[in-house]
């Protein structure tokens, strides 16, 4: 730990001299992916733990309606209690998965969650009160959204197979795992998760790092204005950003009156559930012919959402 | 153990490790701020903390379990392979799952090709992590991400508590880059501005349409974390600022606003200075 720490003045400076800005740049971006990230990340492996390990077994799943609609929808509800955003919901969908939800029950939670948060929903209001229905938008699209999304991956024939091979063995040797000795198995599960999230947050920072420096904001935000084009243009603009369900809104409050409301809610309500971060972090657990699927499907909804605030309401 | 297997399974701890003594790091030397909004420093920190513990905790349990027959092996290869975002692996992994025993022949080797190159990507994902957190001194983001992200374009909104305050009273003495900008990209006009002194301080961006003449004083404006950052500027009409004051340097700047000289430049409004001093950059870059 100590090399780790020290490790910069044991390195000459003129390592780093040759760095262009926007390299530089790029590095900055990238490693405030990761700080602003990695808390959440550790939160929603501690949380899944706690699920797995320290809740008694079938503790949530127990207590859940039998009814699957019903089911989906006190579960996409399940992120009111959880104070965290997408990064840390990830992990703890694994947890949920390994302790036996469902594939596309889980993904109603995993989709929800950072949307009905509870800071996500404060800071949503902070931004635009109640105006021009944003804030319903975002919440109802949101849970409309995630339920959908798990009913239609609730008729897979064979839902294991959305999941990535790797990911299916580890629940299988959860399943066998003994019961006992529960803070060696906190520790294993926190070694277990950091090998699955840790490299995909850090590639992902550095593709979120990439895009920021090489695809210019301008022409994103010119596109803003028009009741068409200001939905698409959001979403992508959602996509490359990844940035926090926490505090989105008073991100995209920043660009003021540039933008029309559909487009503002297209980008609250599919920024939390697909970015460039997100898919490298679902990747840990999905297949790449599911995470096509779904972010096709979330990026049409979405987009359905958005137009119709701005031509409908 | 196999080579392969040694590195899926500390990676994670490893990128864990790195990623804690980074944010630590930058705790203890004030220079979180560079990369994150403040109201996040205390949540980081605590987090960071924890995350010490369980991992000096898997450390001392992770070798133990190797012993415990079959289970935690399995994960090892299928991780680094998880990652890898490419047919052959998942299908070699896919293949080794239903087949249950070792393949042999030309699918060992290429199942052996795919997880040596697994580790190695794995290698090079750490060995970037260290590069980037541990070795790159931290900086802040700079003229290259402002023409990235045009200057004064947001903000019309962002500050609308400090605007109706700028109308009411004619303190003006704290005004900081962002809160004159706002006026400005709300249209507040010379009659207002015209003859009112203000001392600034910024980094140095050119002008995109005068860069000879006229030059921004300019800060980034953090929501969340650095990716979010908006810039917002207050255009300085100094000919031949290039000489003196090099881009991406922090200047103070006093002087007192006016129509702007300058036919090419967009601002019409600039601060015409009275007295520019080259100053080392704060400890808080950025404002909020």
């Amino acid at each position: 730990m100590l090399v780790l720490v020290g490790i910069r003045w044991l390195a000459p400076p003129e390592l780093t001299a040759w760095m262009t800005d926007p390299a530089r740049d790029f590095v900055t971006l990238s490693i405030s992916v990761i700080i602003e990230s990695l808390p959440f990340v550790f939160l929603g492996i501690v949380l899944s733990s706690l699920v797995q390990v320290w809740l008694p077994e079938g503790f949530l799943l127990r207590r859940l309606p039998k009814n699957p609609a019903a089911r989906r929808l006190s579960i996409s509800l399940l992120g009111v209690l959880l104070p965290v955003c997408e990064c840390g919901n990830v992990p703890l969908s694994r947890g949920l998965i390994m302790s036996g939800l469902t594939v596309a029950d889980s993904m109603t939670f995993l989709f929800a969650a950072p949307i009905i948060n509870p800071i996500t929903i404060i800071t949503t209001y902070q931004a635009f009160g109640w105006n021009d229905g944003i804030l319903v938008s975002r919440i109802v699209g949101g849970l409309l959204i995630a339920n959908l999304v798990g009913w239609i991956f609730s008729r897979h024939p064979q839902p294991e197979t959305l999941l990535t091979p790797g990911f299916q063995e580890a629940c299988a040797v959860d399943a066998a795992a003994p019961r006992t000795g529960r803070v060696r198995r906190t520790f294993l599960q926190f070694s277990t998760e950091t090998s699955a999230m840790m490299p995909a947050l850090f590639i992902g920072a550095g593709i979120a790092g990439l895009i920021q420096v090489a695809v210019s904001r301008n022409l994103l935000v010119a596109l803003g204005s028009n009741p068409l084009w200001s939905v698409l243009a959001l979403m992508l603009l959602a996509f490359v950003v990844a940035i926090c369900s926490n505090v989105d809104a008073f991100f995209i409050l920043s660009f003021g009156s540039t933008f029309l409301p559909g487009g503002i809610v297209a980008f609250l309500v599919f920024g939390p559930m697909i970015d460039v971060k997100m898919l490298a972090l679902l990747r840990t657990t999905f297949t790449a012919k599911t995470l096509v699927q779904v972010s096709i499907l979330i990026a049409m909804c979405a987009a359905t959402l958005g137009l119709a605030v701005n031509f409908v309401f | 153990m196999s080579f392969s297997r040694l590195v899926s399974r500390w990676q994670g701890l490893a990128l864990s490790l790195i990623g804690v003594v980074a944010t630590v790091r930058l705790g203890f030397a004030g220079q979180l701020g560079l990369y994150i909004h403040p109201r996040y420093y205390v949540f980081t920190l605590i987090m960071a903390a924890i995350a010490v513990v369980l991992i000096v905790g898997a450390f001392a349990v992770v070798p133990a379990s190797d012993d415990d027959g079959h289970g935690h092996d399995g994960h090892g290869h299928d991780r680094a392979d998880a990652h890898d975002h490419d047919g052959h692996a998942y299908a070699v992994t896919h293949d080794g799952l239903l087949n249950g025993n070792a393949p042999s022949g030309r699918p060992r080797r290429r199942r052996r090709f795919w997880m040596l190159a697994g580790s190695a990507a794995s290698l090079a994902v750490v060995a970037a992590a260290v590069a980037t957190l541990l070795v790159v001194p931290p900086s802040t983001l700079t003229s290259s991400t402002v023409e990235q992200r045009s200057l004064n374009s947001s903000s019309a909104t962002l500050g609308n508590t400090s605007a109706q305050a700028a109308s009411t009273t004619d303190d003006t003495s704290a005004y900081t880059v962002k809160n004159w900008s706002l006026l400005m990209r709300q249209g507040v006009g010379l009659d207002y501005f015209g003859g009112r002194a203000a001392s600034i301080t910024g980094f140095v961006t050119p002008d995109a349409d005068d860069p000879d003449a006229v030059f921004f004083v300019a800060r980034f404006v953090v929501t969340c974390c650095a990716v979010d950052a908006q810039p917002v500027g207050v255009a300085v009409y100094q000919p031949g600022w290039q000489s003196s004051y090099p881009v991406d340097s922090w200047v103070s700047v006093d002087g007192t606003f006016g129509a702007d000289p300058s036919v090419l430049s967009a601002a019409s409004i600039v601060l015409q200075p009275d007295r520019i001093a080259a100053i080392a950059q704060p400890s808080d870059p950025y404002v909020y």
